[in-house]
C-alpha cells in the first residue's frame, strides 16, 4: 500500500507539469487552430538555461530568467509559424512548428551539449505521511501548476486581453471582423504557452534531467494530457496531465520502466480513437 | 465633401469564379441604403470586401474620401464603419457583456483601451439604454441567449466601436417576425436620433423598403438596378422578383 501511495504521489507531481504542457497546448490550439509540436522544446530550452545559470545566479532567478528567455522565444516561434494573414494554413504552421522544434534541438545540441543537464531541487528533506515521501520539489510543482492554471483562467475569464484570446478560440472571423489583431493575439498565446511549458520545465529537471532530445517525450505526455480535454479544455488538460502521471508512475513502479511513454501514446490513441468515433456517431 | 462611403467598380473573385463583378455605389451621412438580391448574388462578399474581409480583385473602397481597399478590418472599423455579420457570429462562450467590450477594444486595440475606459463605459452605458434587454442578459454566455438576443449582441457589439455606418448582414434570417419588426424599430430610431447611417443588406425585400429610403438590387455579381425604395417597389420587374409577384428570378 505504501510503495502504491508512494507511485501515486510522484505520478500527481509528474502529472503535474504534463498538465503545464498541456495546457500551452490547448491555448495555442484554441487561439490559432495550430497544434504546437515545439512545446516541448520550451521545456527543454527553460531546464538547459536553467542549468547553465544555476552557481552564477541564485536558482529562483535562474529559472525567472529561463522563463522570460523561452517566453521571448515562444513569441518569435508564434511569430514564425503564424505566417502571413489568409496565407499560411493551420496545417503548414503545424508543419512550421516541426520544424522549428527540429532546429530547436540542433541550436540545444550545439550550445549545451549531449550530457543530460539538472541542478538541486528546492529541498532535500522530504516529509514522512505514514511511510510515504513527499519531496518539497514534488510539492512544488503541483502547487506552481495550480497557480498557474488558476492565474490563466483568471487571465481568459476577467480581462479585455483574455476575452480577446478567448474570441479568437470562438470565432476567427467575428474577431477579424470586430477588429481585433488576431495575429498579434495569436503571438501572444504562443508566447503564454512558452512560458507554461518553461515552468514545467524548470521545475522538472531537478527530478528528471534533461537533454537536447526530452522534448519528443515531454510533447507527447503534453499531448495525451490536452487530449483528455480534446484539446481545448484547459481543466481538462489539468485533470489529463494527473491521471497520466499516476498511469505511469504505477506502470513504471509495478511492470516496467520502459513502458513510461508506451502508456502516454496508448492513452492518446485511445481517446483519439474514442472521441473521432463519437464525433462520427454524433 | 465625398460620400461617407464610395464603392467604385469592386470586383470580387473566389478562385475564377466571379462573386462581385463591377459593382459602384455611395453612401451618404445619416443615409439608410438597402442592398437586395437573391441568394447567391454576392451581396455578402461586397460587404466583406467593403468591411475588409476580403481583398477586392479590383476597384476601390473609400470611407470619407479615404482609401481603404485592401487595408483590413481593423482600419475599417477605425474609420467608422461596423458590421453585423449575418448569423450574429457573437462569441457563444463569452459573457454578453464581454461581447460588447470586445466591440470598444476591436477599434482602440491593446494600447488605447486603457486610456478610453471612461468613455467606453458610458458608450456600455448608451447601449444598455438603447437596447435594456442586453443589460438584462449581461452575465450570460452569448451562445446560450436566443437568436434574437444574438442578433441584439451583434448589433451592439458593433455599436460600441461608436461607428458612423451600421452595416447589417441579413438581419431578419432565422428570426421571428415579431423580433425582426422590433429590430427594424430600434434600427430606425438608431438612424433618426443618433444620425447612424445604415446599410442593409437584405433578401427580404419587403423588410428592405420599408426600412431604407433607397436600394440597390444585385444580380450575379452585378448592380442591376438602382434608386429610391419606393420607385423600385412599383416595377414590375422587382416586384415579380422579390415581392411575391410569382415569376421566377430569371425573367429581370
Amino acid at each position: 500500500m505504501t510503495t502504491f501511495l508512494q507511485l501515486v504521489v510522484v505520478g500527481i507531481s509528474t502529472g503535474s507539469a504534463y498538465a503545464l504542457i498541456g495546457i500551452g497546448l490547448v491555448l495555442v490550439y484554441r487561439t490559432t487552430s495550430i497544434i504546437n509540436f515545439a512545446q516541448g522544446a520550451f521545456a527543454v530550452i527553460a531546464g538547459l538555461v536553467t542549468a547553465r545559470l544555476v552557481g552564477h545566479v541564485p536558482t529562483a532567478l535562474a529559472a525567472a530568467l529561463a522563463v522570460a528567455l523561452v517566453a521571448v522565444i515562444g513569441a518569435l516561434m508564434g511569430f514564425v509559424a503564424l505566417g502571413r494573414r489568409g496565407r499560411t494554413t493551420p496545417l503548414a504552421s503545424l508543419i512550421i512548428t516541426l520544424g522549428l522544434a527540429l532546429l530547436a534541438s540542433a541550436v540545444e545540441l550545439y550550445v549545451f551539449g549531449d550530457v543530460p543537464r539538472s541542478y538541486a531541487s528546492i529541498s532535500r528533506h522530504a516529509w514522512s505521511l505514514g511511510g510515504v515521501l513527499i519531496e518539497p520539489q514534488y510539492t512544488l510543482i503541483v502547487a506552481v501548476t495550480f497557480l498557474a492554471a488558476i492565474l490563466l483562467t483568471a487571465l481568459l475569464r476577467r480581462t479585455i486581453v483574455g476575452h480577446a484570446l478567448v474570441a479568437c478560440a470562438d470565432s476567427r472571423r467575428a474577431s477579424e471582423l470586430v477588429g481585433l489583431n488576431v495575429r498579434a493575439l495569436g503571438v501572444v498565446s504562443f508566447a503564454m504557452a512558452a512560458a507554461l511549458g518553461a515552468l514545467a520545465g524548470v521545475l522538472l529537471t531537478p527530478v528528471i534531467p534533461v537533454t537536447f532530445d526530452s522534448d519528443v517525450g515531454i510533447a507527447v505526455n503534453g499531448f495525451a494530457a490536452a487530449a483528455f480535454g480534446g484539446l481545448v479544455s484547459i481543466r481538462g488538460a489539468l485533470a489529463g496531465g494527473l491521471v497520466l502521471g499516476i498511469a505511469e508512475n504505477l506502470v513504471v513502479g509495478y511492470i516496467n520502466p520502459q513502458y513510461e511513454l508506451a502508456i502516454a501514446l496508448l492513452i492518446m490513441l485511445a481517446l483519439i480513437g474514442w472521441r473521432s468515433r463519437n464525433e462520427v456517431v454524433a | 465633401m465625398s460620400a461617407l462611403l464610395e464603392v467604385d467598380d469592386l470586383t470580387v473573385r473566389y478562385g475564377r469564379a466571379v462573386a462581385v463583378d463591377g459593382v459602384s455605389l455611395a453612401l451618404e451621412r445619416g443615409e439608410r441604403v438597402a442592398l437586395i438580391g437573391p441568394n447567391g448574388a454576392g451581396k455578402t462578399s461586397l460587404l466583406n470586401a467593403v468591411c475588409g474581409l476580403l481583398k477586392p480583385a479590383g476597384g476601390r473602397v473609400a470611407i470619407d474620401g479615404r482609401e481603404v481597399t485592401g487595408a483590413g478590418p481593423g482600419a475599417v472599423v477605425r474609420l467608422g464603419v461596423s458590421q453585423v455579420p449575418e448569423g450574429r457570429q457573437v462569441f457563444p462562450s463569452l459573457p454578453v457583456e464581454a461581447n460588447l467590450l470586445l466591440g470598444a477594444y476591436g477599434r482602440t486595440g491593446p494600447f488605447r483601451y486603457p486610456a478610453a475606459r471612461a468613455e467606453t463605459r458610458e458608450r456600455l452605458q448608451r447601449v444598455y439604454r438603447l437596447l435594456p434587454k442586453l443589460e438584462e442578459l449581461r452575465d450570460r454566455p452569448a451562445g446560450r441567449t436566443s437568436g434574437g438576443e444574438q442578433q441584439m449582441v451583434a448589433i451592439g457589439r458593433a455599436l460600441m466601436a461608436g461607428p458612423r455606418l451600421l452595416a447589417i448582414d441579413e438581419l431578419s434570417l432565422g428570426l421571428a417576425p415579431v423580433v425582426v419588426q422590433d429590430l427594424t424599430a430600434f434600427l430606425r430610431s438608431l438612424n433618426e436620433e443618433h444620425g447612424v447611417a445604415l446599410l442593409l443588406v437584405e433578401q427580404n425585400a419587403h423588410l428592405a423598403f420599408d426600412l431604407c429610403d433607397r436600394a440597390y438590387v444585385l444580380e450575379a455579381g452585378r448592380a442591376v438596378l438602382a434608386g429610391p425604395s419606393e420607385e423600385l417597389r412599383r416595377q414590375d420587374a422587382v416586384r415579380d422578383a422579390y415581392l411575391g409577384g410569382g415569376l421566377a428570378v430569371e425573367t429581370l
